[in-house]
């Protein structure tokens, strides 16, 4: 029997500019206990559709045709009153952002017993303390956690805690709406197993809503994929993933870049790499830096000689609060070290006089993550790319300006008709990122800092944007840091990578061996944690939850770093 | 209940000491700066108000130890914080020998209460007006009527009292004219005095609240408008719970923080708007005392008065301070950590 | 399509979704700075057309009525006071065009005054930072319970006659706090954002970093404090004159209304006395009120969404 059964579900929204048709004609059933993945880009109808089935569609949405059947109750039919007498009590939801998902001035305890209460009425606290400690136990948290807020919880607690309120009335359906998206891989290993876990436990259908096909590989039973508000596809996911037959799927099953897999680069082998560097003098050097905010220690001490002579790409690795944006930050000058110093071209960074500052400047330049923020939204988006270039006294007339922003946007392929002379807003979060890319070219500096510079976009547009910066380093010999959280590009694009692990290097070398055949515990539980598209591939079982987070704190005490060989023109030390 | 971090209670009292020192020390530097003796300008007006002043000797000099003026400056001003610490600002020049304290104790209750009737009464209407003008299941009235009574919001208290008096006081005469109670009734713990009392105070609380519940009802609207795009309150309402439950425990719960700081911020404001409808009304409070001290250029009880109502106006905001941890734990959270 | 062949529904609704299209085109602005600006045209046109010399004592019969009424004493209104003659038979209408624009005077200079300082203090503690900051910091938390009014009663009983300049100073001292907190808890998120660090990657001066990164985009946020900065001054203002303080020897409509009170111009309904005068200050703050609805959509693109 089906916990769920939709049929023929269209659902417009109409706008000043006439219906727009958020999901058309879609029939899909989920059985008890199966596990349903919903996958597409932003705007494929794929929450929408979720959000139907608890009649909570955002203004001015509406179905206009179908069913929507729970059980043996029509959800359409249901008046207000009853349909929020069916919310929680027979289908939940867990919610995407899990940060702010839950009332920040409440305990957690006081916000799982007000579902209880208004659904069963009951208010005897013994007995309402009794199934929220019973409900945060079988998500693999503490019953002491009840007694507190939410701001005192990491974000993968929160979110267990959301997985706890979905599952405390045994609902027949969960909706869990991308419950990992803000999560780094090793806590959204932990919280899709809970998920799994305890959706099996209660025996409810679960509805999982994801982008990220290799996560979807690992958590459900079957598939569908929507795009433009139509079911494209809908089948097993093992017959998805091994023989897709629309190209949309393909498309969205090759977007995930594979560790060891076919690269995303093609090889073709452009000009000879330009030598830049001034000879005997490394390009960057750290020596002995390490930083610290407060008693928070962000850096430990390193010390690293990049040479300028061929460029390379070095790569960053490490989960948020690695300390690899600091890193990155400090390269730039705009934070001094704790200790030691940050050399560029022999010249200490914290010590440069303005003349100095400003060739430096000049040389080292960076894409950051968020390319909405990156741009002034006062001023058209030819201000980021004609400002520095005139502060810089690179140009020569206003039509020497103009015609180097259209050779750098061709370069990056952007149309530079289409894009100069706009306000950021009218951008896309992909264009505005190519164009910063296309404003490093334009500025040719010897060394550029890419802060995971494809994190905030597309999955369809980050192979193009990682290959336009990929290009700078071979085409204008660009060197180049990538700091990433991103093992499987790095693998592809870098030529070394640093794996950081709170602060201090995991395990160090070329991708090959780091990534391709890791040493370090850390390394290896990070690749072990990555969802692929290959059901083969053991993804952990949720015993091995507890045990991961016990092991991640002895590595933070134990500081060994694996050194996995060298690449000439790299040299790293650790103290 | 976890108690308020040290650090921050400290921050607030420095901030309170600060906030009475500084509004101390300006109301003492002041009269030196003018160019005019004001010991010598208040005596040659009781002059002529008097016809003749008996006793100009003593107020001469009482007027000279209270501006401490034969002390050497910094002596002056050291004594003067003393006395500003214990209350004791001197003696009043209009109603001489009255100690300014003594003025200042009569007046201050019916200003309290006022005070509280009509700030309080009107942070909680405008708040609650200003919610149910967002939430999506309050009545279509609601939504049509506030705004349209939101214009005359950005009237300051004054004028909107004068209006009142005009029409309920003066024309309909549903309400006495001027004063805090009744002239027949005698003041004390009785039902007659109560009744002259309220209905005194009616018209007076009534043009506060007027024009004053559309400023926060105006900003609660927009934090409403903010709080109801938060995800917590979309799974509130997924988790079933009843719309009238999540109004009160998920949104206006949150919405209400920020406001309550801005009460803290606005509360000079309001109070200096109520002295001045104090004034209109001839209401025995605080307000009525300034006025009448400015027309008899009675200093003493001019600088009393306003430091007490500045002093208010610093504990009030004190007191907020101290209250706001116990609504907001993330406050506890980050002065601790 | 030309204009010509749309229906008039459809310019309508093409008009709508522009001006929703550039937030600065909304009615509210556009109505507020009307009533302003209404104030302003009374008081130049007033000096041309009428005589301002009648604001001064026994140019007309006292307490005469506007024409169409009578007083107590069956006195009936005549056009040689169109809005009637106070209890010294001064003129009224001579009184608004000059004490009107008087009390709009006052509140855009302490206004700009206080902004001015504002922003230079907010933009010195966002940008110097450590002690600086917890200077200025803790001084306009401080300040800003300091009720203005008070302060000032003290100085003018102290003082005696101010000018108008000098009260607009004065007040100016008490109206920097807010634009100060904004400005520095602005500056400080903005130095965070991506556009300010480009710019920094750029080789920009923070000169150029604070008045062409920064500044733009507080324009509307500058705007919106203000405007709410001239509704203090004027109120404060205002305020100290019905209090019987305040500039003594030029007209003011604060001042009308303390005359009219002490004359007990409500017992005896010579309503235009202290009404006209009251009427006018309500059109000027609601005009501010209008502004600042409208600047507030303009600086919080959710309000837009909803009707008010």
């Amino acid at each position: 029997m089906s916990a769920l059964t939709i049929t023929d579900l269209s659902i417009d929204f109409p706008t000043t500019k006439g219906v727009v048709h958020a999901v058309s004609d879609l029939s899909l059933s989920v059985g008890r206990g199966r596990r349903v993945g919903f996958i597409g880009e932003s705007g494929s109808g794929k929450t929408t559709t979720a959000l139907a089935v608890m009649q909570m569609l955002a203004e001015p949405g509406r179905v206009a045709k179908g069913s929507i059947v729970l059980g043996d109750t029509d959800m359409l039919a249901l008046n207000e009153e009853e349909m929020r007498k069916a919310r929680l009590r027979r289908v939940s939801y867990i919610p995407q952002g899990a940060m702010n998902s839950l009332n920040p001035i409440m305990r957690i305890e006081d916000q799982l017993w007000d579902g209880i209460t208004a659904h069963e009425g009951t208010t005897d606290r013994a007995e309402l303390k009794r199934r929220s400690d019973e409900a945060l136990e079988s998500v693999g948290l503490p019953a002491r956690v009840g007694r507190l807020y939410p701001h005192e919880l990491s974000g993968g607690m929160k979110q267990r805690v959301c997985i706890a309120l979905g599952v405390i009335l045994t609902p027949d359906l969960i909706i869990a709406d991308e419950p990992t998206s803000a999560l780094d891989v090793v806590t959204q290993r932990h919280v899709m197993q809970t998920l799994k876990d305890v959706q099996a436990k209660i025996g409810a259908g679960l509805i999982l809503i994801g982008h990220d096909m290799g996560l979807m590989a690992q958590s459900v039973d079957e598939l569908a994929v929507l795009k433009d508000g139509v079911l494209v596809e809908h089948g097993e996911t093992r017959q998805i993933i091994e023989n897709p037959q629309h190209p949309y799927t393909r498309e969205l099953i090759s977007s995930v870049p594979l560790v060891g897999g076919e690269s995303f680069l093609d090889d073709e082998i452009g000009a000879p790499p330009v030598n830049r560097g001034k000879p005997g003098v490394p390009l960057l050097e750290f020596k002995g830096v390490s930083k610290t905010y407060g008693n928070v220690t962000a850096l430990q001490p390193m010390s690293f000689k990049l040479d300028g002579e061929v460029p390379k790409i070095i790569s960053i690795v490490g989960q948020s609060g690695s300390g690899k944006s600091t890193m990155g930050s400090l390269m730039l000058g705009f934070n001094p070290p704790s200790t030691g110093q940050v050399l560029f071209e022999g010249q200490e960074i914290a010590s440069m006089n303005a003349a100095k500052s400003l060739e430096f400047r000049k040389q080292v330049q960076a894409v950051f993550q968020d390319p909405y923020a990156c741009f002034n939204p006062f001023y058209r988006v030819n201000h980021a790319l004609r400002f520095p270039f005139k502060q810089f006294g690179y140009a020569k007339s206003e039509a020497h300006i103009q015609e180097k922003m259209e050779e750098a946007c061709t370069a990056v392929g952007l149309d530079p008709a289409l894009v100069l002379g706009r306000y950021p807003h009218q951008l896309s979060g992909g264009q505005r990122q190519r164009l910063i890319v296309a404003r490093a070219l334009m500025l040719s500096p010897k060394l550029l800092i890419a802060d995971e510079p494809v994190s905030m976009v597309d999955a369809s547009l980050r192979a193009t944007i990682l290959k336009n910066i990929y290009d700078l380093k071979d085409r204008y010999g660009i060197s180049i840091l990538y700091i990433t959280h991103d093992l499987a590009t790095a693998y592809h694009v870098s030529d070394y990578v640093i794996v950081l692990y709170q602060g201090h290097v995991a395990e160090a070398g070329p991708p090959e061996e780091v990534i391709g055949n890791p040493k370090h515990e850390y390394t290896q539980l990070l690749i072990d944690s990555i969802p692929w598209p290959d059901l083969d591939r053991s993804w952990g079982t949720p015993s091995t939850a507890t045990e991961d987070a016990e092991r991640l704190d002895r590595l933070a005490r134990e500081n060994k770093t694996e050194f996995r060989g060298r690449v000439p023109g790299f040299d790293l030390d650790v103290a | 209940m976890r108690t308020i971090p040290t650090s921050y209670l400290l921050n607030r009292l420095l901030t309170l000491f600060l906030t009475v020192f500084i509004a101390a020390t300006l109301i003492w530097i002041i009269p030196r700066l003018s160019p005019v003796d004001p010991a010598e300008i208040m005596l040659g007006r009781m002059a002529a108000g008097a016809g003749a002043v008996a006793d100009s000797e003593a107020i001469l000099a009482q007027l000279r130890a209270n501006f401490g003026l034969d002390d050497p400056l910094f002596i002056q001003y050291l004594k003067y914080l003393c006395n500003t610490v214990t209350f004791n600002f001197g003696l009043s020049t209009a109603t001489f020998p009255t100690p300014v304290s003594a003025l200042i104790a009569n007046a201050l209750p019916w200003t309290l209460g006022l005070m509280i009737l009509s700030l309080i009464v009107t942070f909680i209407i405008g708040n609650l007006l200003g919610a149910l003008m967002v939430w999506e299941e309050s009545p279509k009235l609601v939504k049509v009527a506030i705004p349209a009574a939101m214009v005359f919001t950005s009237i300051p208290p004054i004028l909107s009292g004068l209006l009142l008096m005009w029409i309920f006081a003066a024309n309909l005469r549903w309400f006495p004219l001027t004063g805090a109670y009744g002239l027949t009734v005698e003041p004390g713990w009785t039902w007659e005095f109560a009744i002259s009392v309220l209905h005194h105070g009616f018209l007076p609380a009534l043009s506060i609240v007027i024009v004053t519940f559309g400023f926060w009802a105006l900003g609660m609207r927009g934090l409403m408008i903010t709080v109801q795009g938060e995800d917590y309150v979309t799974l509130a309402k997924a988790k079933g719970l009843k719309p009238r439950y999540i109004l009160y425990k998920y949104m206006i719960r949150n919405a209400i923080l920020p406001q309550i700081t801005a009460f803290a911020l606005k509360v000079g404001l309001l109070i200096a708007g109520q002295v001045l409808v104090e004034r209109i009304f001839a209401y025995n409070g605080m307000g009525k005392l300034l006025y009448d001290a400015i027309l008899d250029q009675d200093f003493p009880v001019i600088q009393g008065v306003s430091f007490v109502i500045i002093l208010m106006t610093a504990l009030s905001v004190f007191i907020v301070d101290l209250i706001y941890p116990f609504i907001d734990p993330r406050i506890r959270h980050e002065a601790s950590t | 399509m030309t204009d010509a062949s749309m229906t008039r529904a459809e310019r309508r609704r093409a008009r709508r979704i522009r001006r929703f299209d550039n937030p600065w085109l909304n009615p509210k602005l556009f109505w507020g700075i009307g009533l302003l600006l209404g104030i302003v045209v009374l008081g130049i046109l007033g000096r041309v057309f009428w005589d301002p010399e009648l604001v001064f004592v026994g140019s007309g019969i006292p307490k005469l009525p506007p024409p169409g009424f009578e007083n107590l004493r069956g006195q009936a209104g005549t056009f040689t006071n169109p809005l009637g003659t106070e209890g010294s038979g001064r003129d009224m209408l001579a009184l608004i065009i000059i004490g009107a624009p008087n009390s709009l005077f006052v509140g855009l200079l302490a206004s700009l005054i206080g902004m001015s300082i504002g922003i230079f203090l907010g933009f010195t503690s966002g940008f110097v930072g450590g002690r600086t900051d917890d200077v200025i910091r803790v001084l306009s938390d401080v300040m800003i319970t300091i009720p203005p009014l008070l302060i000032l009663v003290v100085f003018q009983s102290a003082f005696g006659d101010v000018s108008l300049t000098m009260m607009a100073l004065l007040i100016a001292g008490f109206v920097w706090q807010s634009p100060t907190r904004l400005i520095r808890a602005q500056v400080l998120s903005m130095k965070q954002s991506g556009y300010v660090q480009m710019a920094r990657l750029s080789g920009a001066s923070t000169w150029h970093i604070m008045f062409k990164e920064m500044l733009p985009n507080l324009v509307p946020y500058l705007f919106g404090s203000f405007i709410a900065n001239v509704t203090t001054s004027i109120v404060t203002a205002v305020g100290l004159e019905v209090l019987g303080l305040g500039p003594q020897r030029i007209p003011t409509l604060g001042r009308t209304i303390y005359e009219a009170i002490n004359a007990g111009a409500l017992i005896q309904n010579l309503w235009w006395w202290w009404g006209i005068p009251t009427l006018l200050l309500a059109v000027m703050f609601i005009g501010l009120l209008l502004i600042n609805l409208g600047l507030d959509e303009v600086s919080n693109p959710r309000l837009r969404k909803l009707k008010l």
